[in-house]
């Protein structure tokens, strides 16, 4: 789920089209003018961002208006900040080795960089 | 354009961890390249590492193992059928002493994916009594590696949040 995610928005044309859509639903025409890419482009990674589930599809008469979909963004959001939990406590465990090594004169032992 | 049909492939995603410690660069360096340095801090709470090789210089070799100690932290790996002991393999792929080093991980043990290299950059910026040091990851972005750090070791952090409370800026 999450590679998938994340390969969605690793390319730049589904980029723009995020993008496009970021400030509400649009129909495909408008997202082509928008985002600046042939329709046809356009209409291929709008079916994979809905076959994703980036996107929704609504029908307003004859034509099918897309939407933004909050549930990757949000699965995508709390993969990043898991991630840089981990980190963060990674580098409190740094802070509390470095105070430990200054307390101990360690460094005076020991060459950096030996 | 890029090809649709074409999974891309390399998907991006940077995350970008900072702090300032109230230590002299030389200090810093040395908790990434010295044995006794490395080993005391890497690795999540509850695991320790054996360093067997640490060459310090570019393009020198890193070899350790991870290793789950305490208790939560066997528990945890046991209930992901994960061994106990990780033997890992890693490089300094740039190594600019007291400014900057990039370490590489081989990363060769995740079920079901095959072998990818991890990489992490470090700038270190000494200022007065102070050292800014930027860690800039690149974390890989396998299901099941994601699953096993994040959820995990959920509990490890929040232990770890309470011990250290906020980090010095």
């Amino acid at each position: 789920m999450h590679i998938n995610a994340f390969e969605m928005l690793a390319d730049p044309t589904r980029r723009l089209i995020v993008e496009a859509l970021r400030d509400g639903e649009r129909p495909v025409n408008d997202i082509v003018r928008r985002a600046g890419i042939h329709q046809s482009g356009v209409s291929r990674h709008l079916r994979l961002l809905h076959d994703a589930g980036f996107v929704s599809i609504r029908p307003e008469g004859r034509r099918r208006v897309y939407a933004l979909q909050p549930e990757p963004f949000r699965e995508l959001e709390a993969w990043i900040a898991g991630y840089r939990r981990l980190w963060e406590a990674r580098l409190d465990r740094f802070g509390a080795a470095l105070e430990e090594r200054r307390n101990d004169g360690a460094a005076a032992k020991e060459e950096p960089g030996q | 354009m890029s090809d649709a049909s074409r999974p891309t492939a390399a998907p991006q995603a940077i995350v970008v961890v900072e702090r300032v410690y109230r230590a002299p660069v030389e200090d810093l360096w040395a908790l990434w390249t010295t044995k006794a340095g490395f080993e005391s801090w890497w690795g999540p709470e509850g695991f320790r590492v054996e360093v067997h090789a640490l060459e310090a210089r570019a393009d020198g070799v890193l070899e350790y193992d991870m290793i789950a100690d305490a208790p939560e932290a066997i528990a945890a790996m046991k209930s992901m059928n994960q061994p106990l002991s990780h033997n890992t393999h890693g490089w300094f792929a740039e190594f600019r002493p007291y400014a900057r080093l990039t370490l590489v991980h081989l990363i060769d043990f995740v079920p079901g994916s095959g072998p990818y290299e991890s990489l992490i950059e470090v700038d270190f910026q000494a200022r007065d009594d102070q050292t800014r040091m930027v860690v800039t990851l690149h974390p890989h972005l396998d299901p099941h590696w994601t699953r096993m750090s994040v959820e995990g070791f959920n509990s490890q952090i929040k232990k770890l949040d309470r011990r250290y409370g906020q980090p010095e800026r």
